[in-house]
C-alpha cells in the first residue's frame, strides 16, 4: 500500500527526487518480509501475527551512496514482557544474515509499550551484547528456531 | 539490586478457547475469558526459596527479604500477640549475635555488659518472652567443628575431598560456593551448622520439648551482623515440615535493631538496665562471656589447639598468623621438627576466597582448615552492622573489635550446660539426634541452562 | 584534509568474522589481533608487507574480545568472552598459553597490564573489576574485586606511570582505582557520558584521559591537584571534563587512542569512519579546543572496532573492523 502511495507521489509530479522515497520504501518492505516471519519466541505465532511488527513500523533512510540506517520499532505483547531482548535477538540476527543491502540497523521498543523501555532498548543496540549472546548455546538455539524460515 | 530473571509460572485452569489478557493503566492484569467476563490475574511472589534455588543472580534478593523476614514482622507478631486470643500466642525468643552486640556497645557508647542488659530490657518491654545470646550456642558449634575436623584429618589417606574441611558458619559464602561452585566444592565444608541455626535447634527443638510446645507455638528471632543469615534461615534444611515452621523464624540485622529504638523513639543508652535472661546465656557473674579467636567466631583457632592437641599431643598457647597479600589472608602451622603438621588458614573476603578456591581447582591448596567468611575483616564488619556515622568506618570497626576482644573468653569444654545437654538432650555426641540439630548439608544449585530466562 | 590519512595496506586478518582489537607490542615490532573466530593473530613485518607469523586458536572457546601486551614484551593476555582471561609466554616465534585466570562470571571484556608489570586489570559483563597480582613464580592472584559500577565494564586502562587504574562502563561512567592499604578503591568517577563509554585511553603524560561513548561524543578530561588538603589526608586529584568532542561522530564511537609521538588523537567510529584530531596551538589546558584534522569517511566496509597507534613510528595508525579486516595508515599533520 506505501508503495503505491509512494508512486502516487511519483505520479503527481513531485520534483526531481522521485525515485527516492520509492526506493526507500522497497527496502523498508524488504526488510519487512524479512521480520515478519520470525517467530516469537515462547509461541507458535510469527510476530506479524502477535503484531509484535508491522510494515509501518520499519523506517528505511539513505546514509550515503551504498549504506542505508533501517530503524525497527516493535511492540511487545505486554509491557513487561520477558522476551523483548530475544525479540530484539532475533530482529537484529535475522537481518544480520538475510538484508541484501548495505545498513545500520536500530531496533527499539515503540514508546510507552514496555516497562523497561529505555534499558532494552540499550541492550538490543550493543553489538557487544549481542555478538556474546550468539555465542551462549541456549541462547542461540532459540533465536536459531525463531528465525529459520518454515519450509 | 539486579532484577530476578526467573520465569513466572502461570497456572492454567482448564477451560475451553483462548482467553484474552487486558492491561489496566495501573499496570495490573486482567484475564478476560470468551463469555466476556474478566478476572484480575495474581502478579506471581517470587518466594525466598525460589530465589535460593536459583543460579540467575548470585547476591541476595534483597527485596524478598525485606517482606519475609524483618523488624518489621517481629513487630506485628508482637502487636499479634497483644490483640489475639491466649491461645493464639506466639512466645518470642530473641537471640542476639554478639557480633551485634559489640557494634551496638561501639554506637552507644557502651560496654558489652550495659549492652547487652539494656538490649534484654529494650526487648522484653517490646514483649519479647526471652534473649537468650547465640556464643552459647557458639559452643555447639565449636565443639563440633573440632570433632569434624579430627574425624576429616584421620580418613584424609584414604578418603578424597575431606581436607582442607573448609568453614561453613558464613552464609554468603555458602551461597557463593553452592551457585558457583556446587558440587566440586561442597565435599570440602563442613557439615557442622551455624551458632545460628545449633541455637534454631535448641529453640525450636529442646526448649520447645520442656515448655511442652509445639515448635510452631514459638516465634524464634535471631539478631545478625548480617543479611545472608536470613538466606540461611530460610533454607528447606531448617524448616520443619510437620509443624510447617522454621528454625529460626526471622532473622533481623543489628543496623534494624537501632531503627527499631528509632521507632520508639529511644536511645539505648537510656534503657534501664535488665538482668540477663537465664536461657541459653554464657555469663560468669552477669557478665557475657566469648570465645577465643577472633570476632567471626574463632572456629581456626579452636580446631587447631584441639587438633595440635588430640593428633599430636601438643598444647599450643599462642596462635601465632602468618599474614600472607593481604590482612584477610593469613595462615597459621604447627611445627615440629622441620614438619608441617597443621597448616590453617583464614579467607575473608571475595578475593581471597577466590584465590583459595583457584589453589583448590588447581590442586595447589596446601591448607588442612580454612576459616572462609565472605566479609573482609570478618563477621565483625557484617553488612547488618550499624553504620559509621560522623566517624570512618575503619576506626568504628577497631572501635568494636576492642569492644569485642574485651569479653572474657571460654572454652567450649568448660561450659556445664553444654555438657549437661550433649548428655540428656543429644543423647552423647555423635547420637543420631546430635546429627540431626547440630549438621546440615549443602545442595549444588543447577545452572540456568535455558535461554528464554538467560540474562544476556 | 583527507590526505592527512594515507592507506598503507589492508588485510583481512579474522575471515568471516569481526575483527575485535589490535595490541602493539612496546617495541612495535609485533602487532597481535583478536576476533570472533575465537583466535588471536600475531602480525610482523616482512619487507614492507605484514604477515601473520602465528595463530594462537587453543585457549579460547569464544570471542577473543582484547589483547594487552605486558610492558617487558614478553606476554600477552587475551580477554574473552568464555569468562577466561589467557596469559600467553612468547618463546621464540611461538606463543605458549602458561595460565588461564577464571572468576569472572560471565564475558571478560578487557584486560591491561600495570606499566610496573607485577599487575594485571580485567573487567566484565558481571560489573567488575579484578586487578590480578603476578608473583615471580608466574603465579597469578586477585588482590582486588572492584564493584563499583552498575552494569557491565567495557573497557580497562593504566596510566602510563602510576598505579592508577580506568574502567569504563555500560553505566555511563568512567571509574578511577588506586590502591589503599592492601586493597583497591574507587577514587574518583567521570559523569557526563550520556550512554556507554566504550573505551578510553591516556595520552602520554597520563595528565589527560579520553573518553569515547555510545553518545556520539568524546570527552577529554584532564587531572587538576585537588584543593587545599584536608584534615591532613590526602585528597585525590579531580579529573574535569575540559572539552567535549560533538557533532563529528555519526555513530558510537568505540575507541580513542593518544599517540605518544605526535599527540594526535584517532577515534573508530560505527560509522565505518576514522578521524584524527588535535589539540589547537594556544589552546587553555583548562577548556582545551581539538581540530578534526583527518577523516577518511569510509575506512572500513563496517563498524571500526579499534585504532593503534604504533608506539615509536609517528603517526602509523592501524585500526579493525567488523568486516574481519585490518588496515595501516600514515598520518601526516596537515599544515
Amino acid at each position: 500500500m506505501e508503495l503505491l502511495s509512494g508512486l502516487l507521489t511519483a505520479f503527481r509530479g513531485a520534483p526531481k527526487e522521485i525515485t527516492r522515497p520509492q526506493v526507500m520504501d522497497e527496502r523498508a518492505l524488504e526488510v519487512y518480509d524479512i521480520i515478519r516471519n520470525i517467530r516469537d519466541p515462547e509461541k507458535p505465532s510469527t510476530l506479524e501475527d502477535l503484531e509484535v511488527v508491522s510494515e509501518s513500523c520499519v523506517s528505511v533512510q539513505e546514509l550515503d551512496e551504498e549504506c542505508y540506517l533501517v530503524v525497527i520499532k516493535f511492540t511487545p505483547t505486554v509491557p513487561h514482557c520477558s522476551l523483548a531482548t530475544l525479540i530484539g535477538l532475533c530482529l537484529r540476527i535475522k537481518l544480520q544474515r538475510c538484508l541484501s543491502f548495505k545498513h545500520k540497523l536500530e531496533i527499539y521498543i515503540s514508546e510507552g509499550t514496555h516497562s523497561t523501555e529505555e534499558d532494552i532498548n540499550k541492550q538490543i543496540n550493543d553489538k557487544e551484547r549481542v555478538s556474546a549472546a550468539m555465542e551462549n548455546p541456549s541462547l542461540r538455539e532459540i533465536v536459531e528456531q525463531c528465525v529459520t524460515e518454515p519450509d | 539490586m539486579e532484577e530476578c530473571i526467573k520465569p513466572v509460572k502461570v497456572e492454567k485452569k482448564p477451560g475451553k478457547g483462548a482467553a484474552k489478557i487486558r492491561i489496566e493503566d495501573d499496570g495490573s492484569y486482567f484475564q478476560v475469558n470468551q463469555e466476556g467476563t474478566s478476572q484480575k490475574l495474581e502478579k506471581a511472589k517470587i518466594t525466598l526459596n525460589d530465589c535460593l534455588a536459583c543460579s540467575g543472580c548470585v547476591t541476595s534478593a534483597e527485596t524478598i527479604l525485606i517482606t519475609q523476614q524483618s523488624h518489621e514482622e517481629l513487630c506485628r507478631i508482637l502487636r499479634q500477640n497483644k490483640t489475639e486470643a491466649p491461645s493464639e500466642h506466639k512466645l518470642v525468643v530473641v537471640s542476639v549475635s554478639p557480633q551485634s552486640r559489640a557494634s551496638l556497645a561501639a554506637r552507644f557508647n557502651l560496654s558489652i555488659q550495659e549492652t547487652a542488659q539494656k538490649l534484654t530490657s529494650f526487648l522484653k518491654q517490646l514483649g519479647v518472652h526471652h534473649v537468650c545470646d547465640i556464643t552459647f550456642s557458639r559452643n555447639f558449634s565449636l565443639l563440633e567443628s573440632q570433632r569434624e575436623f579430627i574425624q576429616r584429618f584421620k580418613s584424609h589417606k584414604e578418603e578424597k575431598k575431606v581436607l582442607p574441611m573448609l568453614a561453613s558458619a558464613c552464609p554468603g559464602w555458602i551461597c557463593y560456593a553452592e551457585k558457583t561452585h556446587g558440587s566440586f566444592i561442597i565435599p570440602y565444608i563442613s557439615s557442622t551448622k551455624s551458632p545460628q541455626q545449633v541455637m534454631g535447634s535448641l529453640v525450636k527443638s529442646h526448649f520447645a520439648q520442656e515448655k511442652n510446645m509445639q515448635p510452631n507455638q514459638i516465634y524464634h528471632v535471631t539478631v545478625m551482623p548480617c543479611y545472608d543469615k536470613k538466606l540461611e534461615a530460610s533454607r528447606p534444611d531448617f524448616y520443619n515440615q510437620e509443624y510447617e515452621t522454621r528454625d529460626v523464624d526471622c532473622v533481623i540485622t543489628t543496623g534494624e535493631v537501632l531503627k527499631m529504638l528509632e521507632q520508639e523513639g529511644m536511645s539505648l543508652s537510656d534503657v534501664c538496665p535488665s538482668p540477663l535472661d537465664s536461657l541459653f546465656r554464657s555469663v560468669v557473674e552477669e557478665e557475657p562471656v566469648g570465645h577465643q579467636g577472633g570476632g567471626s567466631g574463632g572456629y581456626l583457632e579452636h580446631i587447631f589447639r584441639n587438633a595440635a592437641q588430640e593428633l599430636f599431643g601438643v598444647h599450643v598457647d599462642e596462635i601465632v598468623y602468618k599474614p600472607l597479600k593481604n590482612k584477610d589472608f593469613q595462615e597459621v602451622t604447627l611445627e615440629k621438627d622441620g614438619n608441617v603438621l597443621l597448616h590453617f588458614a583464614l579467607a575473608y573476603g571475595f578475593r581471597n576466597i577466590q584465590n583459595l578456591v583457584q589453589k583448590l581447582k588447581r590442586g595447589r591448596c596446601p591448607y588442612h582448615y580454612v576459616e572462609v567468611m565472605a566479609c573482609p575483616s570478618g563477621c565483625l564488619n557484617g553488612g547488618g552492622q550499624v553504620k559509621a556515622e560522623g566517624e570512618s568506618s575503619k576506626d568504628l570497626l577497631q572501635t568494636v573489635e576492642q569492644l569485642y576482644n574485651k569479653v572474657r573468653t571460654e572454652l567450649p569444654e568448660a561450659n556445664a550446660q553444654v555438657t549437661e545437654l550433649y548428655r540428656h538432650w543429644l543423647k552423647g555426641q555423635d547420637s543420631d539426634v546430635a546429627r540431626q540439630a547440630l549438621h546440615t548439608q549443602y545442595h549444588a544449585v543447577e545452572k540456568i541452562n535455558s535461554g528464554l530466562a538467560m540474562k544476556w | 584534509m583527507k590526505d592527512a590519512l594515507t592507506l598503507l595496506s589492508r588485510i583481512t586478518a579474522h575471515p568471516d568474522s569481526r575483527c575485535w582489537f589490535l595490541s602493539w607490542n612496546p617495541s612495535g615490532t609485533l602487532l597481535a589481533s583478536c576476533g570472533g573466530d575465537r583466535t588471536i593473530r600475531i602480525w610482523g613485518k616482512d619487507g614492507d608487507n605484514w604477515v601473520c607469523k602465528s595463530v594462537l586458536g587453543e585457549g579460547h572457546q569464544r570471542t577473543v574480545r582484547k589483547v594487552a601486551w605486558s610492558p617487558c614484551g614478553n606476554y600477552l593476555a587475551s580477554a574473552s568472552f568464555d569468562a577466561t582471561t589467557c596469559i600467553w609466554m612468547k618463546k621464540k616465534e611461538d606463543f605458549e598459553c602458561i595460565t588461564t585466570l577464571e572468576g569472572h562470571e560471565n564475558e571478560v571484556k578487557s584486560v591491561a597490564w600495570a606499566p610496573s608489570g607485577n599487575l594485571l586489570a580485567t573487567c566484565s559483563r558481571d560489573k567488575s573489576v579484578w586487578v590480578w597480582e603476578v608473583d615471580e613464580e608466574e603465579e597469578y592472584e586477585c588482590v582486588s574485586v572492584l564493584n563499583s559500577h552498575t552494569q557491565d565494564v567495557k573497557h580497562v586502562v593504566w596510566h602510563p606511570n602510576q598505579e592508577l587504574l580506568a574502567s569504563a562502563s555500560y553505566d555511563d561512567t568512567v571509574k578511577l582505582y588506586r590502591e589503599e592499604e592492601d586493597d583497591w578503591m574507587c577514587s574518583a568517577t567521570l559523569e557526563g557520558h550520556t550512554s556507554t563509554v566504550w573505551s578510553l585511553a591516556f595520552d602520554q603524560t597520563g595528565e589527560r584521559l579520553a573518553t569515547c561513548s555510545d553518545d556520539k561524543t568524546v570527552r577529554i578530561w584532564r587531572q587538576q591537584e585537588s584543593a587545599a588538603e584536608q584534615g591532613g589526608s590526602k585528597k585525590d586529584p579531580i579529573w574535569k571534563c575540559v572539552c567535549t568532542l560533538t557533532g563529528y561522530h555519526t555513530r558510537t564511537v568505540y575507541d580513542v587512542n593518544w599517540c605518544r609521538t605526535t599527540g594526535a588523537l584517532a577515534t573508530a567510529c560505527g560509522d565505518d569512519a576514522i578521524r584524527v584530531f588535535e589539540e589547537d596551538p594556544g589552546s587553555d589546558p583548562l577548556q582545551s579546543t581539538f581540530s578534526l584534522t583527518a577523516h577518511v569517511p569510509r575506512a572500513h566496509t563496517q563498524d571500526v572496532n579499534c585504532v593503534a597507534w604504533h608506539p615509536k613510528e609517528a603517526g602509523l595508525l592501524a585500526s579493525c573492523s567488523d568486516d574481519g579486516e585490518m588496515a595501516f595508515w600514515q598520518y601526516l599533520r596537515p599544515e
